[in-house]
């Protein structure tokens, strides 16, 4: 530990900020608030301060941030480097700290996020123990109103001096370089320090009726007490502040921004938050999250259950932002888990807190976000709205996908969707994907002509895996456009048909004029290794259908199975897994015999934005195909 | 060929088509893109061979809605500008009046001869495709409306409220500043422009598509407001969307 007199250390801030070599970031009073912004003199600098307004990751993960530029006659081009100059953040309190410990954790599993990270890496963190704490704060009781790791310098106010800690190399060279009269801490500044770290466990007018450590299990057992949430959120204003301020929220949204050329512009990513109404809207209008009640929940669960049992923390470290900005007041997550602890007791449980789950976060590379240019080298209108599109990949490169993975396709200027490949992947040289006509980027698809360019990142997603059902039978049902992620592997199983036991293909749409793969379907029907019926809800009267009238449940009572060597792959709209899955089961078929493949919204593709989630999974990544017994008890999955 | 872009106007202040016309720099780009047959505010030309038609102003007479549905005939796009456009605006707040009271204090002895009717917006008379709310409208939104249209897509506007803009503004919340702002249940998609001003959101931009109105009143009591005054604060742009429910 050293310590500085407050003039030197005022001097030591002066000369970082006129380092040119570095962006120094400092609290500063806005209004009665306080925010984090460019620092021009030591004098600005309010180490006083209670809380920011916005926590310091705006600085890593800005509010709105440029990830590729697209030019419609060249393809989609990385964002030039950021300016990399070193940040030094000035005055961060430890809760902060430990709020970017956490983002650090979230951004680098899996796929490491490189835009977080090239800002991140080099910066510097002057951190601050806490010298006011603000009313809502209650980051004692979430172990993070004082820490000992995460920063390169911690500053204590000692009156007339500051205690600094030395946290790395790079802080201690830094006040090496900028600071004058550093002295060695003496053993009453070393007591002091742990003094006021005391004191500061002890400033918080928040209290827990229960200990912080059952906070995962409490909710584990509330998530069922629909009155319980939907008192708590009634007066949601689904305004977003809360997730807006919070240091730990880390959802985005991606949208393309054209300049006025039209021919060039920029994909950037924003703050989105999972509490806005649209969250989980889908471009067909489904939205997977409609009500208050279960976005608030979601929000509470995300933080205290699905990230802890991942990374081992509750995603909260107590700041109070999210409670002092809400206007209703109904944000504050220590009464929250107050009530929900009352709860708990009225319900007669006896809760004890949930075991450390055993983390393992792995870095498999960096995400990639610019897409590659590929070409249409086949355009084939199957019915008014939908559209099979057979893609080329401009590189030469093949797309190497599983059966039943995504891609994301981009439309220069519109903006990216999440696709299935429709084709198998034993179609060597292309793949196709069949596209119905109902959102900005598919409308924009279809516009599109044959040697148009589009943009692919993928594949995406698990996919079926035709290795584990060899030999089995297979009962293949889909229901409108299911047909086409499912084509992709009946047609894997077709091109490899000795290796599969019977292929039974039930296949229903609305009317006949909504079927798809028209001339696949008579092909099959011809077969006589492949068992197919199909069905149409309605045949208007102008229409010819002689097949079938009823919905796709209606063919599975035409058909014999054996429960025991037979696997179901199932893929329709939500409501169909619902009615098929039930009548399944009523013919025995367990449940880990069924498969399914499930659409939600999806941004990123690999596990970040938060858009694709259920519970605790992220479709985009831990499916889009799922085997029933693993999503059967995850309640907001079917 | 160019896509041919119209302007109208119906009741209302003309302020949203003096922000179009204030583009500077960026209407030589978009007129690039567009050949303008028709605009009062800065050309004589007239025309009735449009693709893209821009309305400013609400509706508030029986006679205006042929001219609308002229218009609706005429465009294969017809785009609402600004609040009297796309939500009925402060034109609406006579909605709360007797109209032949209101007939007389704009035309005193002259009454008889104007008719008028409930404010309302375009979309109460003719389908509409395409929105730019705000009073005035902003430049900015204005051209990324118009880029979509003519890339085809459409124009996102937010369905979430004001207040998200204003966190990630930074902003102090007016609440905080003593203002009463109407931010929590508006449409977002102005970047905050009032609040980032230092004063409070008005609420032009209409209501988001579900809001949480009594929350939203119930805040507004909280912080010192009366009732009526917080109801008040709902007509000076909700008038026609608060009439309609």
């Amino acid at each position: 530990m050293r310590v500085i007199s407050k003039e030197d250390f005022d001097s030591f801030v002066n000369s970082i900020i006129n380092d040119d070599s570095l962006n120094v970031i400092g609290v500063k009073s806005k209004g009665d608030k306080f925010a984090f912004g460019t620092l021009e003199s030591a004098n600005d600098l309010r180490l006083d301060y209670d809380v920011t307004l916005l926590p310091p990751k705006k600085y890593f993960f800005p509010q709105r941030e440029t990830l590729v530029t697209y030019d419609v006659a060249t393809g989609f081009v990385a964002k030039d480097p950021a300016d990399l100059k070193p940040t030094v953040l000035l005055g961060v309190h430890p809760y902060d700290i430990a709020a970017l410990l956490q983002m650090d954790e979230i951004f680098r599993d899996t796929k490491s996020d490189p835009y977080y990270f090239e800002k991140r890496k080099s910066s510097i963190i002057i951190g601050l123990n806490i010298q006011n704490m603000s009313e809502r704060c209650f980051a004692p009781l979430m172990g993070c109103a004082t820490i000992e790791n995460g920063y390169d310098l911690m500053l204590t106010d000692l009156g007339n001096r500051y205690a600094i800690n030395i946290g790395s190399r790079k802080g201690e060279e830094l006040l090496e370089k900028h600071a004058k009269n550093v002295k060695a801490a003496l053993a009453r500044d070393v007591q002091l320090v742990g003094q006021k770290k005391q004191e500061i466990m002890n400033m918080s007018q928040q209290e827990f009726d229960f200990p912080t450590e059952l906070i995962p299990e409490m909710l584990s057992k509330t998530y069922d007490q629909n009155g319980f949430w939907k008192e708590h959120s009634e007066k949601c204003l689904a305004c977003g502040s809360c997730v807006l301020v919070c240091p730990t929220c880390y959802c985005f949204d991606i949208k393309d921004d054209p300049n006025l050329s039209l021919k060039e512009g920029k994909r950037i990513r924003t703050w989105d938050g999972c509490l806005l109404e649209d969250f989980a809207k889908i471009a067909s209008g489904e939205n997977f999250r409609p009500t208050r009640p279960t976005r608030y929940r979601h929000r509470y669960f995300k933080k205290g259950k699905y990230l802890f049992d991942r990374f081992g923390f509750v995603s909260c470290v107590g700041c109070g932002r999210c409670s002092s900005n809400c206007l209703p007041d109904i944000a504050n997550p220590v009464d929250l888990f107050n009530d929900m602890y009352s709860e708990v007791l009225d319900m007669g449980l006896e809760i004890d807190a949930t075991a450390a789950p055993e983390v393992s976060i792995k870095t498999e590379g960096d995400i990639n976000y610019v897409p590659k240019l590929a070409t249409i080298v086949k355009k084939t209108p199957m019915t008014d709205i939908e559209t099979l599109f057979e893609i080329k990949l401009d590189d030469g490169s093949i797309l190497n996908q599983m059966p039943g993975q995504f891609v994301q396709v981009s439309v220069l200027g519109v903006g990216e969707a999440p696709i299935s490949v429709s084709s198998s992947p034993t179609q060597k040289g292309m793949f196709q994907i069949c596209v119905r006509k109902i959102g900005s980027v598919t409308t924009g698809l279809h516009r599109l002509n044959e040697g148009d360019k589009i943009g692919i990142r993928g594949p995406f997603g698990n996919g079926f895996d035709p290795e584990a059902l060899k030999g089995k039978d297979l009962l293949f049902v889909a229901a409108g456009l299911g047909i086409a992620p499912l084509r992709s592997l009946l047609n894997y199983v077709l091109d490899n048909r000795a290796e599969y036991g019977r292929v039974i293909v039930l296949y229903g749409c609305k009317e006949p004029r909504e079927q798809l793969f028209g001339d696949e379907l008579v092909a099959l029907e011809k077969r006589d290794d492949v068992e197919f019926k199909n069905t149409v809800d309605w045949c208007p009267e102008n229409e010819v259908w002689e097949g079938n009238i009823g919905v796709i449940t209606t063919l599975i009572p035409q058909i014999n199975f054996d429960p025991e060597d037979t696997y179901a792959i199932v893929v329709g709209p939500p409501i169909v897994y619902k009615f098929v899955i039930a009548d399944l089961k009523k013919r025995n078929m367990p449940d880990d015999h069924i498969i399914v493949s499930l659409e939600r919204r999806m941004k990123c593709g690999v596990g970040k934005c938060g858009h694709c989630q259920i519970n605790h999974i992220y479709v985009c990544k831990d499916g889009p195909v799922f085997n029933y017994s693993d999503i059967k008890g995850v309640p907001e999955a079917l | 060929m160019k896509p041919k872009v119209a302007f109208f106007d119906f009741a209302g202040c003309e302020g949203d088509q003096l922000q179009v016309a204030n583009l500077e720099e960026e209407i030589l780009a978009l007129l690039g893109h567009v050949e303008v047959v028709n605009f009062r505010e800065v050309m004589k030309e007239q025309s009735d061979n449009y693709d893209i038609a821009f309305v400013e102003g609400s509706c508030t007479r029986l006679q205006d809605e042929d001219r609308l549905k002229q218009i609706r005939k005429n465009a294969k796009i017809v785009v609402a500008i600004g609040a009297c456009a796309t939500i009925g605006g402060i034109n609406s707040l006579k909605n709360y009046q007797d109209l032949d009271d209101v007939r007389r204090t704009v035309y005193g002895d002259k009454a008889q001869l104007f008719d008028t009717y409930a404010a309302r917006p375009i979309d109460a008379v003719i389908p509409v495709d395409a929105y730019v709310h705000g009073c005035p409208i902003d430049r900015d939104e204005f051209l990324n409306v118009v880029k979509s249209l003519l890339l085809g897509k459409k124009p996102e506007i937010p369905n979430y409220p004001v207040c998200v803009e204003c966190k990630k503004n930074e902003n102090v919340c007016a609440f905080e500043r003593g203002e009463f702002c109407i931010g929590p249940v508006t449409r977002a998609g102005c970047n905050s422009c009032c609040v980032n001003e230092g004063t409070k959101c008005w609420g032009c931009r209409g209501l988001v598509d579900n809001p949480n109105e009594n929350s939203q009143k119930e805040v507004l009591i909280k912080y010192g407001l009366t009732v009526d005054d917080a109801i008040k604060k709902f007509r000076l742009y909700f008038g026609w969307q608060e009439r309609k429910k």
